[in-house]
Order: C-alpha cells, then sequence, then structure tokens
C-alpha cells in the first residue's frame, strides 16, 4: 500500500516536474522568436503554443489579414494589435506573471480556423495557463469578439481585466516624430508662403465671391443631409433588385449618398433661380431679354421645386401636397 | 399725377402712422396664427402636459407655486433616484419654472382664477407669438426693406421646425428658450450697430435669462465671440464692437454664474473658453488701436508682431497648463461629441442612445422647413451684398447652425431662426423687386445699393427694375403660390406629425372614427391608487419623470441621466436572468418593476426595442457580466422568436415582456406585432415577480417584486412546488443558485 502511493505519489510529480522544466523553455524559446512584436504562428506552432502544461498566459489572435480575404477589421486592427504586444513585451511585468502574444493568419492556419469552427475573423483567444503560481482550474480560453472597429486601448484594458491582479505595463504609443515633423515643417511653410504670397494671395482671401461660394457649398452640404452619410457611413448607391440602379432610399430617415448629392443640386439649383430673379433680373437692360430670363428662371423654379416635392413624396408616402408638372 | 385716396393714406405723416398700425395689425395677426396652429392637440385630445421632460417641468413648476420660491431653490428631492436622491434645486435651469410660477402669481393678482397645469400648457405658444415678434425686429435690423421683417414673423410663426417643441403642451424649456435666444441676438446686434452700452447691458440681461432657461446657452456663448472674432479678423475693429462686446461679456458672465446649476463653469469649462479668450484679445486690439495713435508706423508693425507672438505663446502654454492641471475642465461630453461624431457612441452610450440625438437625414430638414430650405442659401448669399457687421453674423451662424443641424435632429431648433431670417431677406427682395406696380427700379430696395468693385459679382450693374407687367404677374402669382403651399405644409405638418402628445396613443377604427388607446395613464393611475405611497418603481429612465408626475411614486432612475452607474444598474438588472436581478432588486428596495410592451398592438416604441441601449449601458459599467453579444444570435440578428439566444431569453426584460402572452392566442400561435415574429410555443416563467397589473392593450405591465419566501426556500423551488411539482431533494440542487440576500 505505501509503495503503491508513494508510486502514484511519484508518477505525478515526475510529469510535472518534467513538464515545468519544459514549460519554462517552450515561453523562453517562443520569446526570443520575437522580442517585441507579436509572433507569428502556424497550425503546428498554434498545436504546441496552447498544449497542455503551460505555465504562461497566451494571447492569440486568429486573424485574416491578408488582402485577398477582404477583411477590413482584421486589417486596421494590425497595427493596433503589434502596439499592445510591443508596449507589454518592453514594459516591465509583474513577478512571474509570462505573458505571449502571437497572431495566426488564416492563410497559415486553415486548419486551427476548421477545427475551431470559426466563421469569422477576427477573434481573440486568451489560454490561461494550466500549471504554476497563476493557474486557473477552468482552462478553457477566454474570447473575444469583435462586434466593430475597436483601439488598442478597448482591447487592452479587456486582456488586463483576465489577468491576475497586479500592475500592468501601460499601452504606450510611440510619438510619431515623422507627422510632428511634418507638421510642424508645414506650418512653417505655410507661414513664409503666406508672408511671400500676401501681396497676390490677400485679395483672394478678401474676395467676397469665394468666402460667398464657401458658406453656400457648405450650407447646401449640411442641409442636404451630408452629415448623416458621414455618421452612418451609407452606401453610395444600392441597386432595385432588379439589375438597375435605385438612387432614392425608401423610408424617412434613410438615404444614400449619391442622394443626399441630388438634394443639394436640386437645392443649390433653386437657390441660384431665388438669386438671379432677385438680383440679376431688374439688372438686365433690355427689355426683351429681361421677359425671357423672367420666364425660364420662373420655370427652372417651378420645374424643379415640383421635382423636390415629388422625391419628397416618394420618401413620405402619405404627403398629400404637390405642384403641377410631376 | 393725381392723389387717389390710397396715396394719401400712405404717403406723408399719415401714411407713417398708417403704416404703423397696418404693421401692428400684421404682428398681432401673425401672433394669433401662431399660437393658434398650435393647439391642435388641446382640441384633438385635452389639455395635458405632453411627452417625458414636460412632465418634470410641470411636477417642478408645481413644486414652487406651492412652496414658494426660497424652498424651490433648496429643492432636495427624494422621490428620484432612490436611493441616492437628487439636488433638484441646484441641478435644473430654474427659468421655466419660474416664469410660468410668475405669470400664476400675476394672474392670481388679477384675480383670475387659472390652473397652474393650464399656464403650463399654454405657455408654449404664449411664448411662439412673442418669438414671432422679436423674430419681426431681428429681421428689421438686417435690412431697409419693411417687408422682410413681417415675412420673417411669419415663417416663424408657423414653421415646423419650432413647431416641433413648442405645441400646446410640451413644456420643454425650449418653450421659452427659442424666443431668449431670438431676442438676445437681436439685442446684441443693435449693440453691435449702435455702440451702447444700454442695448449690451440688455443683451446681457436676456442672456442671463437664457442660461436659467436652456443648457443651450452655449451655442450664444460660443456665437457672440466668434462673431466678433471674425469681425477682428476682417480688419472691422471699431469702438462700438470694443464696448458692446465687454458690456455684454461682464455683466452676462456675472448673470449666468447666479444659476446654481451654471456656477463657475463659465470660469473653469472649456466651453466657455472662447468667449474669454475674445475678451483678452478684443482688450489687445483695444491697446493696439489706442498705441497706434502715438507711435509711428513702422515701429506701430514691429511692436505689433512682436506682441501678437507673445500674448499667442503665453495663451497657449497657459491653456494647456491649466487643463492639464484641472483647473480647467475639458469640453463636456455633450458639446464634445458635436465635433468628434463618433466620440459618444464609444464613450458616452447613454447619450447616443437618445433618438433626438441622431444625425439628421435631408427629408427631416425639407419637413420641417418647406420652401424656406432653398430660400435659405439665397438669403445667405444676398447678406454678401452689404456685408456689414450685421450680416456677418447672420452668415457665421448660418454655417454653423446647419453643420449642428446636420449632427443632431434636435439642433433644428437652432438652425430655425435663422433660416427664417435668411429666406425673409430672399423672399422680400423679390417681392420689392417684382410687386412694385410702376416701372423702374423700385426706390426702396434701391436704397442699399453698393457699386464698389469689391462687391459680389451679381451687384455690379445698375438696378433698372421690372419693365414688364407680364414678369411681375407671373413671378407674384407664383411666389403667393409657394407662400401657399408653406402654409398648407406647415398646417398639414403640425397637424399630423407635432400635436400627438404621446402619453395618449390615437388610433383609427374601421370605420375611419379616432380611438384613444390611453394606457399610459390607465397604468399611472393605478399605481397612483393601488400601492403605497412610498412604494418604489422601477422601470427604463425614459419613463421616470412620468412615474414622478402622474403616478407620484418613487422611481430609481429617470429621464435626468445625471448618475450613469445607477441607470447600469437598472439596466444590468433587467438584462440579467432572475436570479442575478432579484438580489439587485431587493438592495433597492424596489416594490414594483414596470416595463412597456408593444407586442399586442404593434407599438414600436417599446422597451425590447430599447432594450439592446439598456445592455450597452449595463455593459459599460459591467463588462463580464453583461455582453451585448449574447442577445445576438450566431448570424448576429436581434430575435425574440424560436431562435432567440438563451441569454436573451432568461433576461428579465423578456421574461416581464412576454410572461402570460401567449395565453391571448390559440396554442403556438402567439404573434409579437412589433418584431413581426412567432414566439415560442411555451412561454416563459417568472418566479420571482408576479404580475400586478397589465393595461387594456398590454403597453404597460406592471411586476410586484416578491418578498423572500417564508418557508425560507428559493423562489424557483417555491413557484415548483406550487405548481405541484414534486419537490427535488435538497442534496441534489446544483448551480450557484444563490436567492438569498440577507
Amino acid at each position: 500500500m505505501k509503495l503503491f502511493n508513494f508510486l502514484v505519489s511519484f508518477l505525478c510529480i515526475i510529469p510535472n516536474a518534467f513538464c515545468a522544466a519544459a514549460d519554462s523553455n517552450k515561453f523562453e524559446r517562443y520569446r526570443s522568436l520575437s522580442r517585441s512584436a507579436p509572433i507569428e504562428l502556424t497550425d503546428s506552432s498554434y498545436e504546441d503554443i496552447t498544449s497542455k502544461p503551460r505555465d504562461y498566459h497566451v494571447a492569440v489572435l486568429l486573424t485574416a489579414a491578408d488582402a485577398r480575404y477582404g477583411c477590413i477589421l482584421c486589417r486596421e486592427f494590425q497595427p493596433e494589435w503589434e502596439l499592445i504586444a510591443r508596449s507589454w513585451n518592453k514594459g516591465s511585468k509583474p513577478d512571474g506573471l509570462q505573458m505571449l502574444f502571437a497572431t495566426l493568419d488564416f492563410s497559415d492556419g486553415k486548419g486551427t480556423f476548421q477545427k475551431l469552427m470559426l466563421q469569422t475573423a477576427p477573434v481573440l483567444l486568451v489560454f490561461p495557463p494550466t500549471v504554476g503560481p497563476f493557474a486557473k482550474v477552468d482552462d478553457t480560453p477566454l474570447r473575444f469578439d469583435f462586434s466593430g472597429p475597436i483601439s488598442a486601448d478597448q482591447l487592452y484594458t479587456w486582456i488586463n481585466r483576465h489577468l491576475p491582479e497586479g500592475p500592468k505595463p501601460p499601452l504606450v504609443r510611440p510619438i510619431n516624430y515623422m507627422r510632428l515633423i511634418s507638421a510642424v515643417t508645414i506650418l512653417m511653410g505655410a507661414v513664409t508662403l503666406f508672408t511671400v504670397l500676401s501681396p497676390y494671395v490677400l485679395p483672394i482671401i478678401r474676395n467676397r465671391n469665394l468666402w460667398a461660394a464657401f458658406s453656400l457649398i457648405a450650407i447646401l452640404l449640411f442641409t442636404s443631409g451630408h452629415m448623416f452619410n458621414h455618421i452612418r457611413k451609407v452606401p453610395y448607391v444600392a441597386g432595385d433588385g432588379r439589375g438597375g440602379i435605385s438612387y432614392f432610399a425608401g423610408g424617412f430617415s434613410n438615404q444614400f449618398g449619391m442622394e443626399t448629392q441630388i438634394v443639394a443640386a436640386i437645392y443649390a439649383v433653386l437657390s441660384f433661380a431665388t438669386i438671379a430673379l432677385a438680383m440679376k433680373v431688374p439688372r438686365i437692360a433690355d427689355n426683351k431679354a429681361q421677359q425671357v430670363a423672367v420666364i425660364i428662371w420662373g420655370s427652372v423654379l417651378l420645374g424643379m421645386y415640383s421635382f423636390l416635392l415629388n422625391v419628397f413624396k416618394t420618401k413620405n408616402g402619405g404627403y398629400p401636397f404637390f405642384l403641377p408638372p410631376f | 399725377m393725381a392723389e387717389s385716396p390710397l396715396d394719401v393714406l400712405l404717403k406723408g405723416n399719415s401714411g407713417r402712422t398708417t403704416r404703423g398700425l397696418l404693421r401692428f395689425i400684421i404682428l398681432a395677426t401673425i401672433a394669433a396664427a401662431a399660437v393658434s396652429s398650435r393647439l391642435f392637440s388641446v382640441i384633438r385630445f385635452e389639455s395635458i402636459i405632453h411627452e417625458f421632460d414636460p412632465w418634470f417641468n410641470f411636477r417642478a413648476t408645481k413644486y414652487l407655486v406651492q412652496h414658494g420660491f426660497e424652498s424651490f431653490w433648496d429643492w432636495f428631492d427624494d422621490r428620484t433616484w432612490h436611493p441616492l436622491g437628487r439636488v433638484t434645486g441646484g441641478t435644473l435651469y430654474p427659468g421655466l419654472m419660474v416664469t410660468s410660477g410668475v405669470i400664476y402669481h400675476v394672474l392670481r393678482f388679477l384675480t383670475i382664477p387659472v390652473d397652474i397645469r393650464n399656464i403650463c400648457v399654454l405657455l408654449a405658444p404664449g411664448f411662439s407669438g412673442l418669438t414671432a415678434l422679436a423674430m419681426y425686429f431681428l429681421t428689421c435690423e438686417m435690412t431697409t426693406s419693411p417687408s422682410a421683417g413681417l415675412l420673417a414673423a411669419a415663417f416663424m410663426g408657423i414653421v415646423p421646425g419650432y413647431i416641433s417643441r413648442s405645441v400646446a403642451g410640451s413644456y420643454d424649456n425650449e418653450a421659452i428658450a427659442i424666443f431668449l435666444l431670438v431676442f438676445t441676438f437681436f439685442l446684441w446686434i443693435k449693440a453691435v450697430k449702435n455702440g451702447s452700452i444700454m442695448w449690451g447691458a440688455l443683451a446681457a440681461l436676456f442672456y442671463g435669462y437664457m442660461v436659467s432657461a436652456w443648457g443651450g446657452y452655449v451655442f450664444i456663448t460660443n456665437l457672440i465671440p466668434l462673431h466678433v472674432f471674425v469681425l477682428l479678423c476682417m480688419g472691422r475693429y471699431s469702438s462700438r464692437i470694443y464696448i458692446s462686446y465687454t458690456t455684454w461679456y461682464a455683466l452676462g458672465t456675472l448673470a449666468s454664474m447666479q444659476i446654481p446649476f451654471v456656477g463657475f463653469l463659465p470660469i473653469r469649462n472649456s466651453d466657455h473658453m472662447s468667449a474669454l479668450g475674445v475678451f483678452g484679445l478684443i482688450q489687445l486690439v483695444a491697446f493696439a488701436d489706442f498705441v497706434r495713435g502715438f507711435i509711428p508706423g513702422k515701429h506701430f508693425q514691429r511692436l505689433l508682431t512682436t506682441m501678437i507672438i507673445v500674448v499667442f505663446g503665453v495663451a497657449f502654454v497657459g491653456l494647456v497648463v491649466l487643463t492639464v492641471s484641472g483647473v480647467i475642465a475639458p469640453w463636456s461630453g455633450r458639446f464634445y461629441s458635436l465635433w468628434d461624431t463618433g466620440y459618444a457612441k464609444i464613450h458616452i452610450p447613454i447619450i447616443a442612445s437618445v433618438s433626438e440625438h441622431q444625425p439628421t437625414a435631408w427629408p427631416a430638414f425639407f419637413f420641417d422647413l418647406n420652401f424656406l430650405i432653398w430660400l435659405f442659401p439665397a438669403g445667405v448669399y444676398m447678406c454678401f451684398r452689404d456685408l456689414k457687421d450685421e450680416h456677418v453674423f447672420v452668415i457665421i451662424y448660418s454655417v454653423l447652425a446647419s453643420y449642428f443641424a446636420g449632427v443632431m435632429v434636435r439642433l433644428m431648433l437652432t438652425l430655425t431662426p435663422i433660416v427664417c431670417v435668411a429666406a425673409a431677406l430672399a423672399l422680400s427682395t423679390i417681392l420689392d423687386t417684382y410687386v412694385f406696380a410702376t416701372n423702374g427700379p423700385n426706390p426702396r430696395a434701391k436704397a442699399n445699393e453698393d457699386t464698389s468693385s469689391e462687391g459680389l459679382r451679381s451687384a455690379r450693374k445698375p438696378d433698372v427694375g421690372i419693365t414688364s407687367y407680364f414678369s411681375k404677374t407671373v413671378m407674384t402669382s407664383s411666389v403667393v403660390v409657394y407662400l401657399l403651399l408653406f402654409v398648407a405644409h406647415c398646417t398639414w405638418v403640425t397637424s399630423n406629425a407635432y400635436s400627438s402628445p404621446s402619453v395618449v396613443l390615437a388610433s383609427r377604427m374601421p370605420d375611419g372614427s379616432q380611438h384613444i388607446i390611453d394606457d399610459y395613464r390607465e397604468a399611472y393611475y393605478w399605481l397612483r391608487q393601488n400601492t403605497a405611497h412610498n412604494a418604489k418603481i422601477m422601470s427604463w429612465w425614459d419613463y421616470g419623470y412620468q412615474i414622478g408626475g402622474m403616478a407620484d411614486r418613487p422611481t430609481l432612475v429617470d429621464n435626468n441621466t445625471w448618475n450613469n452607474t445607477h441607470i447600469a444598474t437598472v439596466g444590468k438588472a433587467m438584462s440579467s436572468r432572475e436570479e442575478v436581478s432579484y438580489p439587485i432588486l431587493r438592495q433597492h428596495d424596489v416594490d414594483y418593476v414596470l416595463v412597456v410592451f408593444g407586442g399586442l398592438l404593434g407599438y414600436s416604441g417599446d422597451d425590447i426595442n430599447k432594450f439592446l441601449w439598456m445592455v450597452r449601458i449595463a455593459e459599460g459599467i459591467w463588462p463580464d457580466e453583461v455582453k451585448e453579444r449574447d442577445f445576438f444570435t450566431a448570424r448576429g440578428e436581434y430575435r425574440v422568436d424560436d431562435g432567440a439566444t438563451p441569454t436573451m431569453r432568461n433576461s428579465l426584460m423578456y421574461k416581464m415582456s412576454y410572461h402570460n402572452f401567449n395565453s391571448m392566442f390559440q396554442p403556438g400561435q402567439a404573434v409579437d406585432r412589433v418584431r413581426g415574429s412567432r414566439l415560442p410555443a411555451e412561454g416563459p416563467q417568472l418566479s420571482t415577480l408576479e404580475e400586478a397589473f397589465t393595461s387594456e392593450n398590454w403597453i404597460i405591465r406592471i411586476y410586484k417584486v416578491k418578498d423572500l419566501d417564508n418557508l425560507g426556500r428559493d423562489h424557483n423551488t417555491a413557484v415548483a412546488f406550487d405548481k405541484g411539482n414534486k419537490r427535488k431533494r435538497a442534496t441534489k440542487r446544483k448551480g450557484p443558485r444563490v436567492l438569498r440576500t440577507e
């Protein structure tokens, strides 16, 4: 009986001791592969790095950064991910907390994607250690699903929340010296240019027509719903399901990019007709020409306004008003 | 030329009085039209307070009238935000309540007995008449044409963009704030034109009133300095600007600091820093202007350049240091989200969740402004013709407000006044040109000719007027048609879109008669009649003010979203399993839970549709316990039928919404009319709550939170026992079901 107990405990100790030794080797091995950037994995190394027992945390980003997969989110997130890995690897870590950052791209790890039954990318898996001081009983990896564009800070707080308590290296965004220098250069260039060219530029800056044009364009842009396009990121046009193009989105609070441009153009034509009627026509000296101008601009006004009401009616079904031609 | 009787009436001295009288009558008619077009809801429904926020304002007004001004100022309200309470007196804009309180006491003094509710209901229409008047004054400052002011007043009176926030019953801050906004701008223009301390001080006085009435005062705080700054950049410094701006800034800032809610913000918050900066700048410019009189030109140039560089450097460094050290608060979230449009969605979901903070699609602009929207750019263009100081103001206001209105639907309200001004300028130019009966240029329209080379391209040739009567007839009649169409449009929009109290819903019966759905008041009245005076009601924050106002019961959260964590707590209770929610409910002394459910009637503004916001806000505080992803199926759909995720089906909100819903239908036929989906054959089981009340159309459902079980069992077991299921062995019980909290 005693012998049996001894055997059992011996059998237990040996693999543990052995594995622990192997583990630290494994950690060092992978650590040396890449000093700061995330480790590039393949199917086999993914198996190896996540195999039990492990005495380190490992965060694997399963992604598809290659252009042919068309995963914009993956490509956008790639630099952020590298930033996290670099910040961690360069920062000072609490004692004994070992963590690896790795990336498995779809082109290198199709098998893993199939095995995990992943339909989407990117996905982040964080494997807790199975041995060592921070080992967790439940060794299933934590999974982070990307529901939209996310910054490194947000993901980093998520990772930190699932690591053991203690100080963590802060996320350090490298200062973009290139950008700083170029900004200063451009600013100085602009100042110099302005000083040199001021005799020629000032009349242009002081030109009333130019400012009028700017203001009107801005107003037309904003009142035709450009900010909605910008915030909601609406499509430019959409198909109507029969191979054609539908220029106007259905519904009162929907719109397409092109639709707003059409509407802005309508507003512009109407405003211009108003300006012409109010300011240009009374300055035409010739009687006949003036009469013709009034008729032309008046009918443009009527036609466009009628068209605008017609468009609005398609957007808002119950709208009861219309003007003749349309 | 023979003098007709009309000429006698309209020319010379008697003509002036006649015109004055006519103008007065027209303005009175416009004000009457403005008031009466806002009364649809009172006539159709009854004299009732609308929507959500007005219910709080109404409650606060009643408190003010009952307890007097002193105790209103120190009001601590323990019947909201249980158990925290709210320092109501110090966290509201008191202008609206004080205004109606004053009106109430004046009417009382005149021995006119009138209910405070009727004053509150009719305050907004009454002030819209004043707004039309203020609009007349403002527009008259912009042009010499006498018709522009009247047109602008008429536009302002009936334009839907303003009616949307000022129908009878919508007793909100905007009701008086738009009048104050327009009138402050009028006084400011007057001050700039005359360089008078009196007008500047009056502008400051009304600015102070505006600060006490609406958080949107920040718009004025930034627009006036911007106006001054642009004028300085254009090289238009004059003592008029110096006098009016310094007067306005000094007095206005002092006035605004008298409001407890604003307090020291004007000198510590970045929102207000531009006003302070421009105040400093104008002192320097004035000093430079003063020095120029004593120093020869070349030295002065050098001095000026050095001074500009030094001052900008010092100011910039100072601002950075003060911001970093925390003396100056950074931009407030709401204001910041106007510039960085993605900011709110990531950092402040509670702001992003409000529907009036969404961006504006183009149909909304046309819906609210009709043909003014295309007269607007034309009017702005005409401002460039003279480009006096006040025209610069119109241009800046136009560009800035169009941007804001594009970013947020509710800021359409600040855009509307300037659209009316600009459109009236454009239309009055047309009318002055074409309606004038004799040939040749209209002498009045010609008054402001600018033939300098700097002027607009389109105004360089001399004005000869319209020569043919045919042209005049065509244009006049088409403008009349457009105006009639505008009136028809405004009436239609007001009647159809903006006159619903939203507390009472109207629908049509098959025979065309009107059917009133009055579930909200039914349920609130039930609460008032059947629950203890101190019973705590938990609901999503949208309904907090209504419960406080109509049911007079304490609530956990309400529309004054000052404590995000508390709201997230409610969101967590709603979106978690019963086992998690019950302790939260017990800890917050909740007696009843109220949910809004539209599935039976097809009422789409219900809680299941708002549910994702509750989840998001809760996730912001407890990202580990509540996850938005869990409420979507694997294919990313938000479903309530058989395909709903387990998290969704176990959430308290889902269970409360669909509790017993099956019993209304044939077995397996239950259909949610909002989501248009068939529900699972077996409905959800509630064990910690019991149904207390469901309104006629099931829009409001109220649940009572069960007390702890008498026998010490958990609620699941107790319910199972009541149903006659065999009690499971205690030893076999598994899982972390810990219900008892004490």
